[in-house]
């Protein structure tokens, strides 16, 4: 199960991002293609064959992990920042994209490239599994990797969910809501990510369930919110041609 | 809550006696797929026996009275009140007639054209406040059940259930029909509503009343129509940034 997930994931941020392409050559939102190719590079590089390859050319060390987490970092970023805009939360916004929230980004980064260097030098593995077992050093830095590398995505997530919940009330278009209400679904399961990392052994097995339904959830909300303006311009296109653009 | 298709077929085999479920659809309209769901389902809507009942010249509300759910239609012969009539006037007629009213003689022109047929598009919540005296909401909750926020949102839809809408109608002691034209289940005329009588109860009402009505009415679409805006206004943001 947990070979498969990483690729939909893979799919579905490679789908969102293919489709993306039309749109960004008329000039709309490139913002959000980037987004989608961005969450693609990080699915890429959760699969362990592109990850072995990927890191082999990097010097076998590693530092492609610490590029996906960098990746991820970057990728939320940029959802939240449009999130917070589109949906109207000034505090969210201010929380994540104000100096406050890049604050919070630059520690964390930091935080997560420090943790690493300090590490001892590991041999290439996947989802950087076979780090702790390099020496007993790692082994105790590793939960302060992770905490940074998932601590980040908690904090924005957490800024986004009350937002997000109010959307899911208010009276938009049903697609609109539903896109929210997953993205909401994401937020959670990003929060529920870190606190995996602390949680007692037998949960380990689902926390890249968990984890992977985070970024399918977020992708496929912005799906939603997509398809229920495609839907409102199929409309519009149907009715009277006056409001048309 | 919609007919037992077992009285339906009662009912039918006695409207229209060996004919084929094809000929009555193509006679009445109603879509085959449709009534065979309902058929299926074992629970038929009204809409299906209003429109029967009208491509066999039955008059819908005798009809529906007919079924148990509804049997109290037949015996109630309580003619509209002023208040429901001029409820079932649309907006538009209602500013119609101020202009026709206050305009100086010659100037509107000849040919005063008719009321839009019913209902027109907050017929439903616009018929419940005339007949409301404040705690009928509350009656028609308990006595069906239904939630008064589900109630609520009926009527902010412009949408009743027919079955509620008789409950209302029972409930405020008004003629158990309204509800049915209101909901555009039936026409007034179908209801027993004298012809006429949303004109001329229209043409009773003072000048006063009138534009008083008429400015309730604008009062309440104006904020219909901001609140719209304001969601769309909203929608079209999150589009900007998320599409």
């Amino acid at each position: 199960m947990s070979e498969i997930l990483p690729w939909i994931t893979l799919v579905v941020c490679a789908a969102a991002a293919l489709a993306r392409i039309p749109s960004t050559m008329r000039g709309v939102n490139p913002a959000l293609f980037f987004i989608f190719l961005l969450a693609t590079a990080a699915a890429v590089l959760s699969i362990e064959q592109f990850y072995v390859a990927i890191d082999g050319a990097l010097g076998g060390l590693n530092i492609a992990h610490v590029l996906l987490r960098l990746i991820v970092f970057a990728t939320i970023y940029l959802i939240a920042v449009r999130v917070t805009k589109g949906f109207g939360a000034p505090d969210a916004h201010r929380m994540i994209a104000g100096p406050p929230g890049l604050a919070v980004l630059a520690i964390f980064s930091v935080a997560l490239v420090a943790v690493f260097l300090m590490m001892a030098p590991a041999a290439s593995s996947v989802r950087f599994q076979d780090a702790g077992a390099a020496s007993p050093r790692n082994e105790a830095l590793l939960p302060f990797y992770w905490a940074a590398a998932r601590g980040y995505l908690a904090y924005v997530s957490l800024a986004l969910l009350p937002a997000l919940l109010r959307s899911v009330k208010e009276r938009l278009p049903l697609l609109v809501r539903t896109g929210a209400a997953l993205m909401a679904a994401g937020a959670a399961a990003t929060v529920a990510g870190l606190c995996l990392e602390f949680s007692p052994a037998q949960l380990l097995p689902i926390a890249p369930a968990v984890n992977n339904g985070a970024v399918v959830f977020y992708t496929s909300g912005l799906v939603m919110v997509w398809l229920a303006r495609v839907k409102a311009a199929q409309r519009r296109s149907h009715g009277t041609s006056s409001t048309e653009r | 809550m919609p007919l037992p298709a077992k009285a339906f077929q009662r009912w039918l085999s006695g409207v229209a006696p060996d004919t084929s479920t094809a000929d009555i659809c193509r006679v009445s309209g109603v879509k085959r797929t449709t009534l065979a769901q309902q058929m299926v389902r074992g629970k038929v809507a009204e809409t299906t026996v209003v429109s029967i009942s009208r491509a066999y010249n039955i008059n819908p509300v005798a009809a529906l009275a007919t079924f148990d759910t509804y049997s109290g239609l037949a015996s109630s012969s309580l003619p509209p009140t002023e208040k429901e009539l001029v409820s079932q006037i649309a907006t538009v007629d209602l500013l119609r007639a101020v202009i026709v009213r206050t305009a100086p003689e010659g100037s509107t022109g000849p040919g005063q054209p008719g009321l839009s047929p019913t209902p027109h598009a907050t017929s439903v919540k616009n018929w419940v406040d005339a007949i409301d005296d404040g705690e009928l909401r509350h009656r028609v909750s308990a006595a069906t059940g239904v939630a008064p926020q589900n109630y609520s949102a009926q009527l902010t839809a412009n949408r009743l259930a027919p079955e509620l809408a008789v409950a209302t109608s029972r409930a405020a002691g008004v003629g158990l029909a309204s509800g049915l034209v209101a909901t555009g289940l039936v026409t007034e005329t179908e209801a027993g509503w004298p012809p006429g009588a949303r004109q001329a109860a229209l043409d009773r009402l003072s000048d006063g009343d009138l534009t008083a009505l008429a400015g309730e009415r604008l009062q309440a679409m104006g904020r219909t129509l901001r609140r719209q805006e304001q969601d769309q206004e909203q929608t079209e943001r999150i589009w900007e940034n998320l599409v």
